[in-house]
């Protein structure tokens, strides 16, 4: 059937956690992929040589080792822009996280572009982490949020986007791809931004490891994603932004290596990207994405994404099947990930009963209270795939689940 | 079937969790908390009425959670009705305890307890916040 765009088992030798029992028995299933990525043993080895032959501080020495160090790191920012395309390197900023990258744009964008009153449009599906930041524009300078709703299926309700914006609306911020109901953002919405001189922030951190990112197709203003949900170290982050904006919009934090001069009086700037990345910054974190953004194209992007959607046909009709578990959204739009409830069972014990069964999936709010709300649920469980997933492990996780019903509901 | 699953949901907690008693709103109260587990979402809402000899005369709580969580609230509002705030304080330190696994110095709960059916929470290190929500809501209505 599917098996010729099934990636091959052995992919999973390169991943020496997926050998680890659970409760010294069973065998892992990890289907906690969306909320972080399992490690290629290449991002781990790399990791230590980098501490045991290569590390100091980056860009401030002549030393070997800080030539070494800083070689590296600028060489990650040059993996990443040509992973998602970016026209420059300028346009590659590392932070800690998408979280960190999320609240940079929001803290800089509204000193160069916005004002009181002006408005910021998100969608009710989006993670705490891509509200909070605007939250706090909204308590400490009065900008307005507004909502976009989500369909039945998933998706922003484009008529609805469009109706929200105003000559006050600067700025979306949204989701590339749902961490909750794996569906895509619809082209429709960036190009209703372009029309109408909105700018664009897409939250990759769902879609960077599963989709082919190009952030000129795009067509956004602002990408961020994380290291650790695309096989990499925690710890790092990734910020595109437009140079043209990125070169308007004033320095996030203040620190060693963001400045060109500083007197008792004042300080000028670096240039891009150094700009906005004060500090020592994660510097063997970086290499580490690096290499698991080698190890991915490796792989082949167009690999993983076919695999990942047998994967996910398989899993959603499988689990379609059975009557007692409601699905979120639907089948067409979805990509990597499945979120759904056994009726009548909390998602905590179905988590708990899966994880005695040795699978890994997620229980809760998945960082999304307001969707969550929307949905009118607590919360729910939800499966994620990564490229080392196989069927059958989408079989044993469906028999799983026909075992958890049986013991909950006698 | 797994051990450690019976261990969690023996039959009086699944019972409790689908059925909770003392639900609801006590009809007069004079200490209230609300008390929320951020990383699942899990609520419970909790009164009491405490009398002036410190006895608890009434207790009910409300709210959304797990089969544990909720059977958690319904099993301590069963114990704690009649008991006197500062033995109630006791049982609260011996709950805690008792779900972390530590059971040396326990004064006030025992092996024929109710309570002691939450024991095999300690096995679940992540779902030790859903077994002691309603107890560290019971200690902030204290304070109300
Ligand atoms: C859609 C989405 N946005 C943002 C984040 C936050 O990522 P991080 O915690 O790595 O900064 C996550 C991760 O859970 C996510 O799934």
């Amino acid at each position: 059937m599917i098996k010729d765009k099934i990636i091959h088992k052995d992919i999973r030798k390169d991943f020496p956690i997926l050998s680890k029992k659970i409760l010294k028995t069973k065998d892992l299933v990890y289907f906690d992929t969306a909320a972080s990525a399992q490690k290629p043993q290449v991002v781990i080895d790399e990791l230590n040589q980098f501490y045991e032959r290569h590390y100091s501080n980056v860009s401030r020495g002549v030393h070997t080792l800080s030539v070494e160090s800083t070689l590296r790191y600028e060489d990650a920012r040059k993996k990443v822009q040509n992973f998602i395309n970016a026209k420059s390197e300028n346009e590659i900023i590392f932070t800690k996280s998408a979280t960190e990258s999320i609240n940079l744009v929001a803290q800089t964008f509204y000193d160069k572009y916005m004002s009181t009153g002006d408005e910021i449009i998100l969608s009710l599906m989006e993670h705490h982490s891509n509200l909070i930041p605007w939250y706090f524009l909204r308590d400490k300078y009065g900008v307005v949020i507004k909502f976009a709703n989500i369909t039945e299926s998933g998706e922003i309700d484009i008529n609805h986007f469009e109706s929200l914006i105003t000559p006050k609306t600067k700025i979306a911020a949204l989701t590339h791809l749902s961490n909750v109901y794996g569906s895509q953002i619809d082209e429709k919405v960036t190009s209703i931004c372009k029309k109408n001189n909105v700018a664009i922030l897409l939250d990759g951190c769902q879609s960077a490891a599963h989709l082919k990112i190009d952030v000129q197709k795009l067509e956004c203003d602002f990408f961020v994603f994380s290291g650790h949900k695309t096989y990499g170290p925690s710890g790092i982050g990734v910020l595109y932004g437009k140079e043209s904006l990125l070169d308007e919009m004033p320095p996030y934090q203040g620190g060693g290596g963001m400045i060109g001069e500083v007197t008792t009086d004042k300080a000028s700037y670096a240039e891009l990207p150094a700009k906005y990345e004060a500090g020592t910054p994660p510097i063997a974190e970086a290499h580490g994405l690096g290499i698991a953004i080698d190890y991915m194209n490796n792989v082949g992007i167009e690999n993983i994404i076919n695999h990942e959607e047998e994967l996910t046909k398989y899993a959603y009709k499988k689990i379609s099947e059975l009557d007692f578990v409601k699905i979120y959204g639907d089948g067409d739009n979805r990509n990597s990930i499945i979120s759904f409830n056994i009726e009548n069972i909390h998602s905590h014990e179905v988590s708990s009963f899966l994880d005695v069964e040795g699978i890994a999936v997620r229980a809760g709010h998945h960082c999304c209270q307001p969707l969550m709300k929307h949905l009118g649920v607590n919360s729910t469980s939800r499966l994620s795939f990564g490229l080392y997933n196989t069927i059958e492990e989408v079989d044993i996780f469906v028999n799983a689940l026909i075992k958890c019903k049986e013991f909950f509901i006698k | 079937m797994n051990e450690l699953l019976k261990e969690l949901y023996q039959e009086i907690i699944l019972d409790h969790g689908k059925e909770p008693r003392n639900f609801g709103e006590c009809e007069t109260h004079n200490k209230s908390a609300h008390g929320h587990n951020p990383l699942c979402g899990d609520k419970v809402s909790l009164t009491l009425f405490v009398d002036d000899d410190d006895i608890i005369k009434d207790i009910k709580f409300s709210g959304e959670g797990c089969a544990i969580s909720v059977a958690s609230a319904s099993l301590m509002t069963e114990k704690l009705k009649g008991k006197k705030l500062s033995y109630a304080e006791n049982m609260f330190k011996d709950f805690t305890d008792l779900v972390r696994g530590s059971e040396e110095s326990l004064s006030t709960i025992d092996e024929d307890d109710s309570l002691y059916a939450l024991k095999g929470v300690k096995d679940f290190p992540m779902r030790v916040k859903c077994a002691t929500l309603a107890w560290h809501t019971f200690k902030n209505a204290l304070k109300d």
